[in-house]
């Protein structure tokens, strides 16, 4: 048994991350636009390193299959088979969530809990605590991002997908969609 | 928001990420020097390459050689020009990559040894590697344009390499008087930032339009036949600025006598076959091959211009041990005339696939499947930008270029029914914040 720990400890401390398999190529090159280990460095562009591996693979292949619009993904991912789509939800899934704490004023941080009470049941209080696998994160994503995904999704020429979420973001008052996506970029936990 | 506090948020949150993954990266700490990598040139492509091996093997020292303390990113430079942005934006230094323990010295390569493996520069040291990256960028084929120099560019900017070559074109366009003339001269492909001439019309035009220059125009003469992303520019320039010889835009192409042979630099007449244009802005975009490194080292074997590389690997066909990245190399599927892009996107990706072979070698390993990708977005009003993307994988030793997955954002829906506006207003967003990525995954 320690033996076998051992060679473990020796196998991981030798590793490149070249011998982790090709996942980790195929990654690499998310990472230009959604930073090393999926820590966005671009405020448009939505971290994905530590979304859970369902919720990745889902859109991911509901891009795929055309029934979720996007302006970009929907064409890059058509070049990733089932499989390697599954393998990148898993790598990036598995990742830590390492929430961008992006400051706001004491006022957006108050009206936000406010506006963002419908947001709660799903996602949890702070967006940290989604209750169940195909709800991601919001805590720490990018405020910007949140933005334009509520813009999509309260958009009648953009096709997305959940319906309750269609349904709550297009009672949202247009001003506070940025107080909302304010209030969650905000959240550290 | 302001980009510093950006930053500053990101850096946190990527220390806090970078802790988390210690534990699976071994640290450079107790990892003696397997190899030599010497790198050539710190834009995109180069400073990628040196930052992903010291982050995948710090077992190997690399050296990074580059001229410019500061990089000035070529990409959205166009709409510096347009007073959209600060240049300062665009700009990163190399402390990014000291701290991933790259040596970075700033001097400029005189010389290669490829047989005793040395690289020589011009404040007199030498150094040898193991393995040799080279990401030189391009340089210009002055002499192809009758009357165009270096000199020449202090008076007609090509601002095809960022930095004080844009800020005098941005300088030239806000001095010319409104019913002026913008002359865009393009280049015989390829050239590097494919949809970059037809962009940067664009971003003129936003200018003249909102700063009472109306009656202004801007005319492309195009040394080609078609260019990148060109139902979409059209469609643009159609909708935004007006196309046409009525229009602000105008696009002459190669087989309309578009082909600017000769300039006159004083009077800043552009000469074509049979015509000549006058303007009161003139941007000459010259011919552009490798870096003269690579070209010096009779790598360029693609007509002479280009240099060929493996597509496992990236390594020099001409030159064991010497891989070329970036816009000096020559690569994709040319068969199905869908060449590499000479994009920053496709030099990261040509980076690291170079980084995982070397690092292959140096560990003895197979090498590992290499993936390239490219997106390349194009802003033409703040609210409005489309991209293109590519894949190519490899198949028996060759590049195929993935028809299914690449190609332009929509022209019109699938219904023929114009695209929605908020397509356009992602892609212009989305382009902001893939350059914040693409400059923090090379130089952070």
């Amino acid at each position: 048994m320690s033996k076998h720990f051992l060679a473990l400890v020796l196998a991981v401390g030798a590793a490149t991350s070249v011998q982790a398999g090709d996942i980790d190529g195929l990654a690499r090159t998310c990472n230009n636009c959604h930073g090393v280990n999926g820590v966005s460095a671009g405020p448009s562009m939505p971290s994905i390193g530590g979304l859970s591996e369902a919720y990745l693979k889902n859109i991911m292949m509901e891009w795929k299959s055309g029934a979720r619009a996007s302006a970009t993904m929907t064409r890059l991912i058509k070049g990733y088979s089932d499989d390697q789509i599954a393998d990148l939800a898993k790598y990036f899934g598995s990742k830590t969530w390492a929430p961008v704490v992006q400051k706001t004023s004491a006022d957006v941080l108050k009206k936000g809990k406010d506006v963002t009470e419908r947001c709660e049941t799903c996602h949890g209080d702070t967006g940290s605590k989604p209750d169940d696998e195909l709800t991601p994160k919001l805590n720490g994503q990018w405020a910007k991002y949140l933005e334009l995904e509520l813009m999509k999704y309260r958009d009648d020429g953009f096709k997305m997908v959940h319906k309750k979420m269609s349904k709550n973001a297009r009672k949202m008052d247009e001003a506070d969609v940025a107080t909302s996506a304010a209030f969650f970029g905000a959240q550290s936990k | 928001m302001s980009l510093n506090i950006n930053r500053r948020d990101f850096i946190k949150a990527a220390a806090a990420a970078s802790g988390a993954a210690v534990l699976t990266i071994p640290t450079a700490a107790h990892a003696a020097t397997k190899a030599k990598v010497v790198v050539v040139g710190g834009g995109f492509g180069g400073a990628t390459a040196a930052k992903y091996l010291r982050m995948m093997d710090p077992g190997i020292e690399v050296t990074l050689i580059e001229r410019n303390k500061t990089y000035t990113s070529c990409p959205l430079s166009n709409e510096v020009i347009s007073g959209h942005r600060e240049i300062k934006t665009l700009e990163r230094g190399y402390d990014g990559l000291k701290k991933h323990g790259v040596k970075v010295v700033f001097d400029e390569v005189t010389g290669i040894d490829t047989g005793k493996k040395m690289v020589k520069t011009k404040g007199g040291k030498s150094f040898g590697y193991d393995s040799l990256i080279l990401s030189p960028g391009i340089d210009f084929a002055f002499g192809a344009v009758e009357g165009y120099s270096e000199a020449a560019a202090e008076q007609l900017p090509h601002a095809y390499k960022a930095g004080p070559q844009t800020l005098l074109l941005k300088k030239q366009l806000e001095a010319m008087p409104d019913g002026g003339k913008f002359i865009i001269a393009v280049p015989p492909g390829p050239f590097r930032c494919p949809p970059g001439p037809y962009e940067r019309a664009a971003q003129v035009a936003s200018y003249l339009k909102h700063h009472g220059k109306a009656k202004s125009k801007v005319l492309i003469l195009d040394a080609n036949d078609s260019f990148s992303k060109k139902g979409l520019f059209e469609q643009a320039w159609k909708a935004l600025y007006g196309y046409g010889a009525d229009g602000m835009i105008e696009w002459v192409p190669g087989a309309q006598d578009g082909k600017v042979v000769r300039v006159d630099v004083a009077s800043k007449t552009c000469f074509t076959g049979f015509g000549e244009h006058k303007g009161d802005v003139v941007n000459i975009i010259p011919p552009h091959h490798a870096g003269k490194v690579a070209k010096d080292l009779g790598l360029a074997t693609f007509k002479d211009k280009w240099c060929e590389v493996s597509p496992d690997s990236m390594e020099s066909k001409g030159q064991k041990d010497i891989y070329v990245i970036g816009d000096s190399c020559v690569g994709g599927d040319l068969p199905t005339n869908n060449a590499f892009p000479k994009s920053a996107h496709m030099a990261m990706t040509q980076a690291k696939v170079a980084v995982g072979a070397i690092i292959a070698k140096v560990n003895g390993l197979p090498l590992p499947t290499p993936y390239y990708v490219n997106t390349c977005y194009s802003v033409v009003a703040p609210d409005y930008g489309f991209s293109v993307v590519h894949i190519y994988k490899v198949e028996n030793g060759t590049w195929v270029y993935v028809k299914e997955a690449s190609g332009v954002s929509p022209v019109t829906m699938p219904d023929k029914s114009p695209v929605p506006a908020i397509y356009r207003k992602l892609e212009a967003e989305y382009a902001n914040g893939w350059l914040d990525n693409v400059l923090a995954d090379a130089f952070a």
